[in-house]
This record gives structure tokens, C-alpha cells and sequence, in this order.
């Protein structure tokens, strides 16, 4: 709520200072309903209905002599908490104070680097609970409060994305997803996860950087971060709380085109700030992650692309269910049918160490211009109930959705 | 760059009721007129995609494109602006002659700067019936072309592909306009000699100079379906900058070309 507030700060001051400048009232949007439910029983929650909601995007952009104001919020109702809301996406002010830089202030989406829904140099918040839940793809990225400069220096990039304060991801609290809770499965009969978020203050927040050029067609990328894990991957024996980290992150990533498709490799070093001898089992140690892709057209508007990750937890693993090294295999079948009219896509994760996969296959179909209706699912497996995906078995559901858009 | 085609036409026109152009000479001229007006142009276009039944659906973007030097490699920048659901979708290429394309696609709600991998040129750009090659051009060194008639306005040109697996077609028929070089016809022949894809410059204009195709009509005579190209606010010679077709512009469209 407090981001909320100042996002629309934000805007009324920047409406203020913006001259009228534009001709045309550029507002745009979408009106969606969506529906989705779990395709199996799940004893730890009451409702088969995992989403049932509207939703009415607003999408505001304004320029003036000034900069650029963009303003974009959804109006939800949600059947499933029986609530409305307003969850404001973007609310943002855009500038070029000098030739060489832009500033972007306010509530804005923040992504970089090249993993296919891998991320490892991308901390930015993330909202998984979305993402297992059926919504649209943009809703994987939590909007951020942050201020990010970019510098162009001709030879090379520097971008910094600053948010002020501490945001952690939507991850799986149990709200409406059931998961592994450490001695057992958990779901919203258990209630949501107690978890200790860090002090609001300005200290606690999150400084994240990339420093980018190009090198003969290749696109090569350094990165560093320093803050918080977005999902409480730390405990308190003391208050039984689940806790967020102290995280900081060094990176490198390169892209370019490689026979007739589009190669990536990307590595991240995470040290974890609140365990630096890796002694204290509740706090996650420090890892290496490393990530290789490779995508192209295997046929005319049909597209292909491969990834293998891993995750390299330096010295012995925790107490427990961490295995040193977790590996993960991506598959993305993408194809254009109808004139472009029908997409047909599934994703897979694979994990061979951990026995668990998750697949989302969907289909979109073009009714208009203006109408889109999505089916699609997503599918849990897993030998273990303690595994990433294994976990979310009981989770394995299947949405639909209509959007008009305007 | 003008003052160097001016120069180039005025010592054409000059030539020309000395000997006859060669083959080569009319499709290098062709390939100039339609794709590298001036050193960089703007133009809002329009797709109208209609289908046998008649039912349309509509495309609005606006493209800016630069060249590295005529008849080389050259830098798009699509920004959409309908349909809404990918309205402020930009659309980035570095194309050059003698490797695959470098491709980019930005997709404002996720903040996300996508590479995508170089695709089969001939397959429909955004739905409509032109391929990604009718809109960024066809290199003509993909072709043999013989001169197969000249008539009092037209130069009628045949094409046979070198590489015949890597396209739809057995051959193609252009008709260029012997005033102004301009393509208005082209038919599609396919291995038994039947057109099965028409196209047509429906309206030419002239535009700082550089007579430009300001509407287009792509025929798919098997499946009965057509679309309709309209430029309209044509500019050459806008001095794009060069950054314009970088990582920046994608996160911060152009605002002043895309708003005239």
C-alpha cells in the first residue's frame, strides 16, 4: 500500500509539472475474466478454485517538455478473497537530464538479463504465485519502487535500478498455493507463513547494476546486486519466523546469434551476507549458478529453445533436503498457426536431481483484434513432496482466460 | 546522399537513350528505388488483412529505417501501435547482406528486451499476407533475373531463385516502371507455372523527391485472402540518429517520430 501511495505521488507531481503537450488522450487497455481450478485433490485446502477474477487495465502515457509520465494500474476483483483492488503496474516519470542519461522514477517493471523464466542476475521482485496461477506472463514481474539511471557512454552501458525499500517476492506463502513447509505439506488450511520482513528503512533496500556493451554482434553483460532474497529462504528458531537474507550477487552474461538461432550463457555468484563462514543451517549458503540456452526456427513460425541451469551450493550443503548441486533442463515449443491468429505453446522444466518437472503448455487464440481467449494449464510432477515442483503436485491446475483489449 | 542520387539519375538519364540498361543495371536500380529511398526514411503504415470471407483485421505501426549505404545493410525500427494487445511492442532488425539478421523484440509490460532467433524470410510479417522479405527487401544476389519483355512502360523481369529449396516459388515476374524503377507488378509462379501470389503498387507518390509506393495490395490467390499496405507521413533525409536503433530506444521509443 505504501509503494501504491508513492506511485500516485509520483504521478500527481509529474502531471503538474507536464505541460499539455499531446493531441490525442492516449488511454488504452483491457477488460479480462479469468477462471482456473486444480485438476486433482488437494487435502490442504477447501477451495477446488484456485482463480476467479476480473480485471480492467488503465494504460496512461503522457509526454511533456519535461519527460514522459506513464501511468498503468488494474481494477481486480477477486472472487476467490472476494476483494477489489487497485495494483497500480506502472506510475512512473521518465527523463533525460543529460544527452547521455535516463532516469526513470517511480513504480516501473524492472528486467535484465537472458534466462527464458530462469533468472539469475535478475533479482528483481517476482510474483510467483501469478506465474502458478494461470494469469497472464506479465504478472510473473512484480512492479517495483525504484529509480533507475542508465548511462550511455558509447563504449559501453551502465544502468542502476535502486529501490529504496525492501519488497519481497509473492512467493508461496500457502495463501492459495499448498507447498512443502518443512515437516509436512502446507496450504491455506494452515494458514500463510509466518515470515519477519527486515526493517523498513532506507538502509534495507536493494542496489542492483549492469554494465553492457555490445561486442561484434554479441551481447555482453556484467552484473551486480546487493540486498535481500525475495523469498523467506531463511528461519528463526528463536520466533519460529521465516526470514529473508542478506543477499549479494555478481554476474556476467553473454547473447548473439549462433547457427541460424540465438545462444546465451549466463553465471551468477550469490554470497549469502548473513552466513559468510556457511555455518548456520537456517540461513541458505552462498551458490554458484550458471545457465546455457539455445533457441531457433526448427520449422517456418515454429520455434525451438533449450536450456540446461545449475545451482551450486559452495561448501556441504545444509542440514537436510539441499543437494550440493541442483540441476534444471528447459524445453519451449512456440508455434504460430492460422495466420498467426493461434499460438500454441508448452514450456517444460526438467529436474534430473530432483525428479521434478513443471510443464505449462497454453493455447491463445485471436478471436479479433480485439478479443483473445487463453486455455492452458500447469502441470506439477515430482518423486518427493519436498522438491521445488514436487511440492506443488497438489497445485496442478488448469485457467482460462478472455481479454478484450482497447 | 541525394545530391549523389541526383547525380547518379541525372548521368542515368543522360545514358540511357545511349544503350540499353543490362538486366543487372535494372534490378540493382529496382532494388534502390524500393528500399533505399534516401538514407533513412519514417512513414506510418497500415496493414488491412482480410481474409476470403471478407473479414478484416488491422495492423498500425510506425517504421523508421536507416541505411548503412545504399544497396547494403540496413536498421528497422517497427513500433506498434495497434492492434492494443501489442500496442507499444517494438520490433528492432539489424539487417545485413552477408549473414542472418540480428532481431530484437521489446515487450513493454515485462520490460523485456528479447533476441529472437533469425526466422524464414518468407513467412508472413505480423499476419498479413507480406513476408518479412517484402517489407526489408530481397537481396537481388538470391536471383538470376533475364529480361523477358520490354514494353513502352515496363521493364518485365523473370527471377528464378539459385537456392530453389530455401523458397516457395519457382520463379517470379516483376514488372519495374521504366520512369521511376518502382516495382508495380510482381507474380508468384509455382512449379507448374500457375500464380498463386500476386502483388500490385495500387498508388505512387512522389516524396522529396523519391517516388515511393504509398499503397500496396498482396494477393494470396490460393487461400482467396489479401492485405492492403498504406504509408502515409512519408519522410527521407530525417537525419535519424544512429542510437535510435539501439537497446536504449527499445525501453524509450522515439516519441517524436511516432507522434506526428
Amino acid at each position: 500500500m505504501r509503494g501504491r501511495r508513492l506511485g500516485l505521488g509520483i504521478l500527481l507531481l509529474g502531471a503538474g509539472a507536464l505541460p499539455a503537450a499531446a493531441a490525442e488522450p492516449p488511454i488504452h487497455g483491457f477488460f479480462e475474466v479469468a477462471a482456473g481450478a486444480r485438476m486433482v485433490d488437494d487435502d490442504r485446502a477447501a477451495d477446488r478454485f484456485l482463480l476467479e477474477e476480473a480485471r480492467f487495465q488503465v494504460d496512461f502515457l503522457r509526454d511533456g517538455e519535461l519527460g514522459t509520465l506513464a501511468f498503468r494500474a488494474d481494477l481486480v476483483h477477486d472472487g476467490i478473497d472476494g476483494e477489489s483492488r487497485v495494483e497500480v503496474r506502472e506510475g512512473n516519470l521518465f527523463l533525460t537530464p543529460w544527452p547521455r542519461v535516463d532516469l526513470k522514477v517511480g513504480r516501473q517493471v524492472l528486467t535484465w538479463g537472458t534466462g527464458d523464466l530462469v533468472f539469475l542476475n535478475d533479482l528483481f521482485p517476482k510474483d510467483w504465485q501469478s506465474f502458478f496461477l494461470g494469469r497472464d506472463d506479465e504478472y510473473l514481474k512484480q512492479p517495483a519502487d525504484a529509480v533507475r539511471a542508465t548511462w550511455y557512454g558509447g563504449a559501453a552501458n551502465l544502468d542502476l535500478a535502486w529501490q529504496p525499500l525492501f519488497a519481497p517476492d509473492r512467493y508461496l506463502s500457502g495463501e492459495r498455493l499448498s507447498f512443502w513447509g518443512g515437516a509436512g505439506s502446507r496450504g491455506p488450511r494452515d494458514g500463510e507463513l509466518p515470515t519477519e520482513e527486515p526493517a523498513r528503512g532506507l538502509g534495507g533496500g536493494t542496489l542492483a547494476g549492469r554494465l553492457y556493451r555490445n561486442l561484434g554482434g554479441w551481447e555482453g553483460a556484467l552484473y551486480g546486486f546487493r540486498g535481500r532474497w525475495g523469498q523467506p529462504r531463511g528461519f528463526d528458531p528463536a520466533t519460529g519466523r521465516y526470514t529473508f537474507p542478506r543477499l549479494e550477487a555478481w554476474g556476467a552474461s553473454l547473447r548473439g546469434a549462433l547457427g541460424g538461432g540465438v545462444a546465451n550463457g549466463e553465471a551468477s555468484w550469490y554470497r549469502s551476507l548473513d552466513d559468510r563462514d556457511e555455518k548456520d543451517p537456517w540461513v541458505p549458503n552462498s551458490q554458484v549458478r550458471a545457465l546455457a540456452g539455445f533457441g531457433r526456427e526448427v520449422w517456418p513460425e515454429q520455434n525451438l529453445g533449450l536450456q540446461a541451469y545449475l545451482e551450486r551450493t559452495l561448501c556441504t550443503p545444509d542440514a537436510g533436503f539441499t543437494d550440493q548441486n541442483r540441476w534444471g533442463l528447459t524445453a519451449r515449443y512456440t508455434g504460430l498457426f492460422l495466420r498467426q491468429t493461434l499460438t500454441l505453446s508448452l514450456f517444460t522444466v526438467y529436474s534430473p536431481s530432483e525428479d521434478d518437472a513443471h510443464l505449462r503448455p497454453r493455447a491463445s487464440y485471436q478471436l479479433s483484434d480485439e478479443l483473445l481467449v487463453t486455455l492452458g494449464a500447469n502441470l506439477f510432477l515430482g518423486a518427493h513432496r519436498d522438491t521445488f515442483f514436487g511440492q506443488l503436485e497438489d497445485n496442478t491446475n488448469a485457467y482460462a482466460r478472455v481479454r478484450y483489449s482497447f | 546522399m541525394r545530391s549523389t542520387a541526383l547525380a547518379v539519375a541525372l548521368v542515368a538519364s543522360l545514358a540511357a537513350p545511349a544503350r540499353a540498361l543490362t538486366v543487372d543495371e535494372v534490378v540493382a536500380r529496382a532494388n534502390l528505388a524500393s528500399y533505399y529511398a534516401g538514407d533513412d526514411g519514417v512513414a506510418r503504415a497500415t496493414l488491412v488483412i482480410a481474409d476470403r470471407e471478407g473479414r478484416t483485421r488491422e495492423r498500425e505501426f510506425t517504421i523508421l529505417r536507416k541505411d548503412v549505404a545504399d544497396g547494403e545493410g540496413q536498421r528497422y525500427y517497427v513500433y506498434f501501435h495497434k492492434p492494443g494487445d501489442v500496442r507499444k511492442t517494438v520490433f528492432l532488425v539489424h539487417k545485413y547482406l552477408d549473414q542472418d539478421d540480428d532481431r530484437w523484440l521489446y515487450l513493454p509490460a515485462l520490460d523485456l528486451v528479447k533476441r529472437i532467433a533469425a526466422s524464414d524470410k518468407r513467412t508472413s510479417f505480423v499476419g498479413s499476407h507480406f513476408f518479412y522479405e517484402d517489407v526489408s527487401g530481397r537481396s537481388p544476389a538470391e536471383d538470376t533475373h533475364v529480361l523477358k519483355e520490354e514494353t513502352a512502360r515496363h521493364y518485365v523481369l523473370e527471377n528464378t531463385p539459385k537456392h530453389p529449396g530455401s523458397v516457395e516459388f519457382a520463379r517470379y515476374t516483376v514488372w519495374v516502371d521504366k520512369q521511376t524503377f518502382l516495382p508495380v507488378k510482381a507474380e508468384y509462379q509455382d512449379a507448374q507455372g500457375k500464380t498463386y501470389r500476386r502483388l500490385e503498387a495500387q498508388q505512387v507518390e512522389t516524396i522529396g523527391g523519391f517516388p515511393t509506393v504509398v499503397k500496396a495490395r498482396m494477393d494470396d490467390l490460393q487461400t482467396g485472402g489479401h492485405t492492403v499496405l498504406t504509408f502515409e507521413k512519408v519522410e527521407y533525409d530525417q537525419g535519424i540518429a544512429e542510437d535510435t536503433f539501439t537497446e536504449r530506444y527499445l525501453r524509450n521509443p522515439p516519441r517524436e517520430y511516432l507522434r506526428r
